[in-house]
């Protein structure tokens, strides 16, 4: 016991570790993913602007190329065909030029000299920033762009187109030169604008600006970074990047390397772009793309950590729901151990209580045998032994029979034979079994028997009849002397459909009863209730479950209700397949009957059960109405035929009111007593008291059948003792000529032809004899012949035809009937034949014979 | 022995007879009287004499009083025995002549015991 607690224990306790033990794991699983993919997606993130930020300013390059192609190419196009050709001709070619290059926004035009200073044709005087790359790459007739201010201090970009030809100093005339405002570019290359995130500045290869953007103040760019740096971050070493930067320049080389500025980190890329010495340096913090992404990984870790959530809180309802199932599964186990240690107990004392049951009985039947076997001589001694050794026996089997059919039912073997059952048969055989322990308690017995509509069920009928035993025997056991029993059997549409029929039992006493505790535990095996009370009573204690067994296995159900000290009911309900093979055709002739019971049900259900086999009942509760009644019906000259008398009526009681009917209108009316008890003890007054018979309560439709059935023979009877009594008057002292050539027949037939019938008869011990008698006769001597066919000498045919032939007047007319043992239709045929007027058959029938005579003789008269 | 069992003894129905004739009085003097009948003897006789019509004659009488006196064994080979000899001798009648002499014997021997016993 201790083991399984410790188990019982063990289980939520290891539920509970590793419901601990699993969520840290996966929160750490989880933890552990965030961080990896929250590294992998910085990383990720800085290869991925790399990528953009060389794409960006491949872009911006070649757009810058292209922007810077375009004009240089407009202007070129002005120098090489408005200007050199006039020149050389020598037209005035300036306001042809001027004009052009207005109308394409060129904002300054003049010619560069060799040194350095510009000849303007329109426009401020322009100075350049850095003239001498300009000046050294446009004498090298390369198309240069350049940076520079005018006199009015405007930044400009400055296109130059070198001339034909080496400048000399008599020719000083370098280049076209043609300015745009600094804007141009950075608005054509959208600097400014690019992006919120991206920002791009142009620089020379010593730092400086050529154009600007956003909060870039300082003239150059290493200076900006280094001071940034200061403010923002000084321990970093800026001068490795800037180094890096220049080195990269000078070599017109890519540079690509992660800086941070203001604590931020951002990617710079540099190029190199056409046309100028200028680098395109772009750069763009990662903060806004960090942005997006730390938006995008927060998001992440939330839905990772609400992922997370979501498991844990599915684990935790598994893991609560699991530890619920297995409390339940504990709690169960637990339960069943009690239980069966309940039923083990129950078993021992069922046990221990059965050897005491059992060793009375089988004590008493020793001892007695041993009394017996020395009282051998005294025989009442001995008799007395052998009774009380039979009822000790028959407790014994009994007890028996309860403990194999417990142990039939424990392991599963009893089984039901359906068999077609009567009810009537069961309830008579119950009230018989029953009756002798009623009797000897002097209790009161009812039963009463409602709308029974199927009377044959297929059942098991034993086992039936157990049931009802055990109950009825409980109630009588358990009730005190002078109590009261009542059965009540009736039944209902089953709910099983039209072939079934719910059968209800109540078996009711209001004997000691039951406490509630009992009756919650009385279909138990092995139980019985255990108070000083039924110490006395015996049994096994199996009845009750043995029982409820045989109900469940018939599918019905069995309820108690039970009261202490105030009786018991026990209702049995039982759905009943009805016989297929119903009760023979139960018809009675219409007499007209009269039924008496103080109890309405019983007469409402018997008149109902009289009118289906062809009676003609009236019914009433008392018998002084009863009086009433049949002397109205007498007057009617319209008595009943039979009444059916209640033995305990209110008032005038049943055997008194027969008195009174004999007395009143003699012997012609049958009465029968109905009484649910063994009748012997009224029968000597009943019978005296003028009542011709008893019937059996219950009274089903074929107890009444088989009850009224003998007084159809006796009604019967006494209308063919009419009728025979009619035909001797007719038959009396006539005279009949017997031809019968055996002795022994001779006598039997006279004997009781003229006993019965008072015919006077003559014998003819053969056919010739019969012929001569016949003819020795004066006509009308004899007023019949009966004749038998098979006699010596001559037979009843031939003297048949003999008598026939005759010439005399009731020749033809004297009724001949022939008497044989034969009686094939040829024999009969040939009867007839031979003239004769009927046939009847062997061995002699008075009634047969009275009958042709009468037909013959007596109604020819008429 | 009653008569009832001397009815039981010979395979007769008493119920039957008693119904029939009405008293046991009646019913006993007629058993009685079987004693008497010869048609048994004139049976055997007109066999030996190869007289198969009276033979035949004498069956019917057996088979007749049988039927009076409800004797049901004696009737049943009686009345086969008649079938036998309606139309002329067959081979099978010498056999049944043989099961009528025992039955009729032992119907003989069970009315005697029943008439000593009775005292008539």
């Amino acid at each position: 016991m201790r083991e399984k607690t410790t188990i019982a224990d063990e289980i939520p306790r290891f539920l509970k570790r590793s419901l601990i033990l699993v969520l840290a794991l996966s929160v750490a699983v989880f933890a552990l993913l965030a961080a990896f993919l929250a590294r992998q997606s910085t990383s990720t993130i800085r290869t991925v602007s790399r990528m953009y930020m060389s794409g960006l300013s491949e872009q911006i390059s070649a757009h810058f190329e292209t922007a810077i192609s375009l004009r240089l190419d407009q202007l070129d196009v002005l120098a090489r065909t408005v200007a050199e050709p006039k020149i050389r001709s020598g037209e005035p070619w300036e306001e042809q030029l001027i004009e052009d290059a207005q109308s394409r926004d060129f904002t300054h035009m003049g010619i560069l000299q060799l040194d350095g200073s510009f000849d303007m044709l329109y426009g401020p005087e322009l100075h350049v920033t850095d003239p001498d790359p300009f000046l050294e790459s446009l004498a090298e007739n390369e198309k240069k762009v350049a940076v520079g201010t005018d006199a009015a201090g405007n930044r400009l970009i400055l296109l130059g187109i070198p001339l034909r030809g080496i400048p000399t100093p008599e020719h000083p005339q370098v280049a076209f030169v043609a300015a745009l405002p600094v804007d141009y570019i950075s608005n054509t290359l959208s600097l400014e604008e690019n992006s919120d995130h991206v920002y791009s500045y142009i620089i020379r290869k010593d730092g400086s600006f050529v154009i600007r953007t956003g909060d870039a103040f300082r003239e150059s760019y290493f200076e900006r970074v280094r001071s940034l740096y200061d403010s923002a971050d000084g321990s970093r070493d800026t001068e490795p990047y800037i180094a890096g930067l220049q080195s990269a320049m000078e070599q017109n080389q890519i540079y690509s390397a992660e800086i941070s500025i203001y604590g931020e980190p951002r990617q710079v890329f540099c190029s190199k772009l056409s046309h100028s010495e200028w680098f395109l340096l772009t750069a763009m913090p990662y903060q806004s793309l960090d942005a997006i992404v730390d938006g995008f990984t927060s998001r992440w870790t939330v839905m990772v950590f609400g992922a997370c959530a979501l498991v844990l809180v599915m684990l935790l309802m598994v893991f609560a729901q699991y530890s619920k199932l297995t409390n339940r599964q504990m709690m169960e186990l637990e339960k069943a151990r009690r239980s069966a240690d309940r039923a083990n107990k129950a078993k021992s004392e069922f046990l221990s209580n059965m050897s005491h049951d059992i060793r009375t009985p089988m004590n008493a039947i020793v001892g007695m045998t041993a009394i017996a076997t020395t009282n051998i001589d005294n025989r009442d001694q001995v008799q007395n032994c052998l009774r009380k050794i039979t009822l000790s026996s028959k407790h014994l089997l009994g007890l028996i029979n309860d403990v194999l059919d417990m142990s039939k039912i424990e392991s599963g073997k009893m089984t039901l034979n359906m068999d077609q059952v009567s009810l009537r048969e069961v309830m008579d055989s119950i009230v018989n079994i029953v009756q002798p322990q009623v009797r000897a308690k002097h209790q009161h017995f009812s039963i009463s028997i409602h709308d029974i509509s199927t009377e044959n069920v297929c059942c098991d009928g034993l086992r039936l009849n157990q049931v009802l035993i055990n109950l009825l025997g409980n109630a009588v056991k358990f009730t005190p002397d002078g109590g009261t029993i009542e059965v009540a059997l009736y039944e209902e549409p089953s709910p099983k459909g039209e072939d079934h029929i719910r059968t209800h039992i109540t078996v009711k006493d209001n004997g000691i009863g039951m406490s509630e505790e009992y009756q919650a535990k009385i279909f138990d095996s092995f139980s019985r209730e255990d108070s000083t009370r039924v110490q006395k009573t015996e049994g096994t204690g199996l009845g009750m479950t043995i029982t409820k067994y045989i109900v469940d296995a018939m599918g019905g159900s069995i309820t108690v209700d039970s009261q202490l000290g105030a009786g018991t009911e026990f209702h049995v309900t039982l759905d009943l397949l009805r016989a297929t093979v119903q009760e023979l055709d139960m018809v009675l002739p219409e007499w007209s009957m009269l039924v008496v019971d103080d109890d309405r049900q019983l007469c409402e259900s018997a008149v109902a059960s009289l009118r289906s086999i062809g009676l003609n009942p009236d019914w009433t509760q008392d018998a002084e109405s009863a009086l009433r009644m049949v002397d109205e019906h007498h007057r009617r000259r319209d008595d009943y035929h039979i009444i059916l008398l209640d033995w305990k009526l209110p008032g005038m009681d049943g055997i008194t009111a027969a008195r009174e009917i004999r007395r009143r209108w003699g012997d012609a009316i049958s009465i029968l007593l109905i009484s649910a008890y063994d009748w012997s003890d009224i029968e000597n007054e009943a019978r005296e008291a003028g009542v011709t018979g008893f019937i059996a309560k219950p009274l089903f439709k074929s107890t009444l059948f088989y009850g009224l059935r003998p007084f159809m023979d006796l009604v019967e009877e006494a209308e063919e003792r009419d009728v025979h009594a009619a035909e001797r008057a007719d038959l009396e002292g006539r005279r009949i000529l017997l031809a019968e050539d055996n002795d022994l027949n001779w006598e039997i037939a006279s004997e009781l032809l003229s006993e019965e019938l008072g015919l006077q008869l003559e014998w003819a011990e053969n056919g010739e004899i019969c012929v001569e008698k016949f003819q020795a006769s004066a006509p009308g001597y004899y007023e019949a012949i009966l004749m038998d066919i098979r006699m010596p000498v001559m037979t009843g045919y031939q003297a048949t035809t003999a008598i026939r032939a005759m010439d005399r007047e009731d020749a033809k007319t004297i009724p001949i009937i022939a008497m044989t043992a034969d009686a094939f239709s040829e024999d009969i045929h040939k009867c007839l034949e031979c003239g004769m007027n009927a046939h009847v058959a062997k061995p002699i029938d008075v009634r047969e014979v009275s009958r042709q005579l009468v037909r013959f003789i007596v109604k020819k008269e008429v | 022995m009653t008569l009832q069992e001397c009815y039981a003894a010979l395979g007769g129905n008493y119920d039957d007879a008693i119904s029939r004739l009405r008293s046991e009085r009646l019913v006993t003097k007629f058993v009685v009287k079987f004693l008497d009948d010869d048609s048994c003897a004139l049976l055997l006789r007109s066999m030996d004499a190869e007289n198969y019509e009276e033979a035949f004659r004498a069956a019917h009488t057996i088979k007749g009083v049988c039927q009076n006196l409800s004797f049901t064994r004696l009737y049943e080979v009686s009345n086969r025995l008649n079938e036998a000899l309606r139309n002329g001798p067959t081979p099978e009648a010498p056999g049944l002549v043989e099961a009528v002499k025992t039955e009729y014997e032992q119907t003989v021997a069970a009315i005697r015991a029943f008439k000593e016993s009775a005292g008539l």
